[in-house]
């Protein structure tokens, strides 16, 4: 089977518009959760959210295009054009489009354009709604939209499981890739979830808090809710030796799995299923990981228990490990977490630093790994682990190793 | 407000499809066997039912028992009407 390596890298998230901003601001332990700007909050109890701030639409599409992209589809065009443009492929011009696979992930789709239909419709009484509703709102714009772009002809669709899509996209596409079924892999996750309907929503479920995210720590009161996308570009090893292009991280391996339990509540022996499986999927001892980005919502239910999972997978190498949560810096992203997450994953591999678990108060009895506490530490990283454990109990965890 | 406690037994029973019978003041939702995803269900509707909003963590507002459930939902009804304009 092919070695599969990451070449190009792109994200917009609550930490800048691009992907070295964004590790530069985790680097930092700089926190993008603040009170909600975006939207009107006046019906909202919960109002803080890690937002894309300072955006503006115009200054990446024309108006033409604009009408038909979604928040979310614009979020996986910006930081699609980032990852190609680093990886150096023009995949129109040199025809290697159609040997490309397009794989993104998203949670929800095109909440915005749902938000303002309903509220057009229900709320303004008007009795039309816009004719491109649909090609808005559908979950695989943001795939399709990328595919026309770049000229992707190859296999293309969208990837949702609430907070893993990113992860079973990216590992869908690993796998192609690996398998030979393509040659590259535009693969990822984008969101834009912040509207006042699903606000309300996760508000109503009771896992929100009104402070900060602070995942792990005795304080934490639950997840903040972030937007943005996070885009790669994979390709095979011998390709992109041969090419001569930057290899940021190796894909080593990906594990899968479903908790089969409940429908919110995390299952320890699920994610740790899911941890073993990227583990053996990537050939790799556990002592040879480093770092762990966990998924690390700041629930009192997903910390400890994804804590136990890790226990239970690394046995006595669990207490050398680093692990963080940088949404405690970016939010959750819900189908774009694992994207941008990945981010902090090839940083922490290609520069040596673990990026730090912000907002971190006291340690919890029942969460008692290093979490690296709101500063960031530096240290070899051979290779590293990527966790999302969605709703419903389906986990997705991605291994990477440095490149050579 | 017997019926406000009647419809409170009512709303936990649909939502926990467990038999009214079984409630009792004095009953923990935890004694109900009745999870999380049923207990934010059951403020749910308790919100919809009464016209209230049941704050979230508030030290004052006992989720965990039918008691305090009960008690919660008196008080945010009287001071609803309390507030309330006079129609009259």
């Amino acid at each position: 089977m092919r070695r599969v390596v990451i070449t190009g890298m792109g994200s917009i998230s609550a930490l800048g518009f691009d992907a070295p901003t964004c590790w530069q601001a985790m680097r930092e332990g700089r926190v993008g959760i603040g009170p909600i700007a975006n939207i009107p909050t006046e019906l909202l109890n919960v109002k803080i959210a890690a937002e894309v701030r300072g955006y503006d639409p115009a200054a990446h599409f024309d108006p033409k295009r604009l009408v038909l992209l979604d928040r979310v589809s614009q979020f996986a065009l910006i930081a699609a054009r980032e990852a190609i443009a680093q990886a150096g492929l023009e995949f129109r011009a040199s025809g290697i489009g159609e040997r490309t696979a397009c794989i993104i992930g998203t949670g929800i789709g095109g909440e915005n354009t749902h938000d303002e239909t309903a509220k057009r419709f229900y709320g303004d009484k008007k009795t039309n709604v816009h004719p491109l509703t649909i090609v808005r709102l559908m979950a695989n714009a943001p795939a399709c939209h990328v595919t026309m772009e770049f000229g992707l002809t190859g296999p293309s669709f969208a990837v949702v499981s609430a907070c893993a899509s990113a992860n079973h996209a990216m590992a869908q596409a690993f796998d192609m890739v690996r398998s030979g079924r393509v040659d590259y892999a535009v693969t990822g996750g984008s969101e834009a979830c912040i509207t006042v309907t699903c606000v309300k929503a996760w508000e109503a479920v009771r896992v929100t808090a009104d402070d900060t995210c602070r995942p792990f720590c005795k304080q934490r009161r639950g997840m903040v809710l972030g937007e943005g996308a996070g885009i790669f570009v994979l390709e095979d090893y011998d390709h992109a030796r041969a090419r001569g292009a930057t290899i940021l991280a190796e894909f080593a391996g990906a594990g899968m799995s479903a908790d089969a339990a409940d429908i919110v509540l995390p299952s320890m022996d699920g994610a740790a299923k899911a941890l073993s499986g990227a583990l053996a999927d990537a050939r790799m001892n556990a002592d040879e990981v480093d770092y762990i980005n966990a998924h690390g919502t700041g629930t009192p239910a997903n910390d400890p228990t994804e804590t136990a999972a890790i226990r239970k997978v690394f046995g006595a190498h669990a207490d050398a490990l680093a692990v963080s949560s940088t949404k405690s810096m970016h939010g959750h992203a819900l189908g774009a977490a694992g994207a941008i997450e990945l981010v902090a994953a090839i940083g922490a591999l290609r520069d040596g630093v673990i990026p730090p678990t912000a907002n971190f108060i006291d340690p919890d009895p029942a969460c008692d790994l290093d979490y690296v506490p709101n500063t960031a530490r530096e240290t070899p990283v051979r290779a590293a682990l990527s966790n999302s454990f969605a709703f419903g109990g389906l986990n997705a965890v991605l291994a990477l190793r440095r490149a050579e | 407000m017997d019926n406000t406690q009647d419809a409170i037994f009512a709303i936990i029973a649909k939502e926990a499809h467990i038999p009214v019978e079984k409630i009792s003041l004095e009953s923990t939702l935890k004694d109900l066997e009745i999870d999380s995803l049923d207990v934010v269900q059951i403020i749910f509707e308790l919100e919809d039912r009464f016209g209230i909003t049941l704050p979230d963590r508030d030290p004052t507002v006992d989720t965990d028992s039918v008691r305090g459930l009960v008690a919660a939902v008196e008080r945010l009804v009287a001071e609803k009407s309390a507030s309330a304009p006079s129609t009259s």
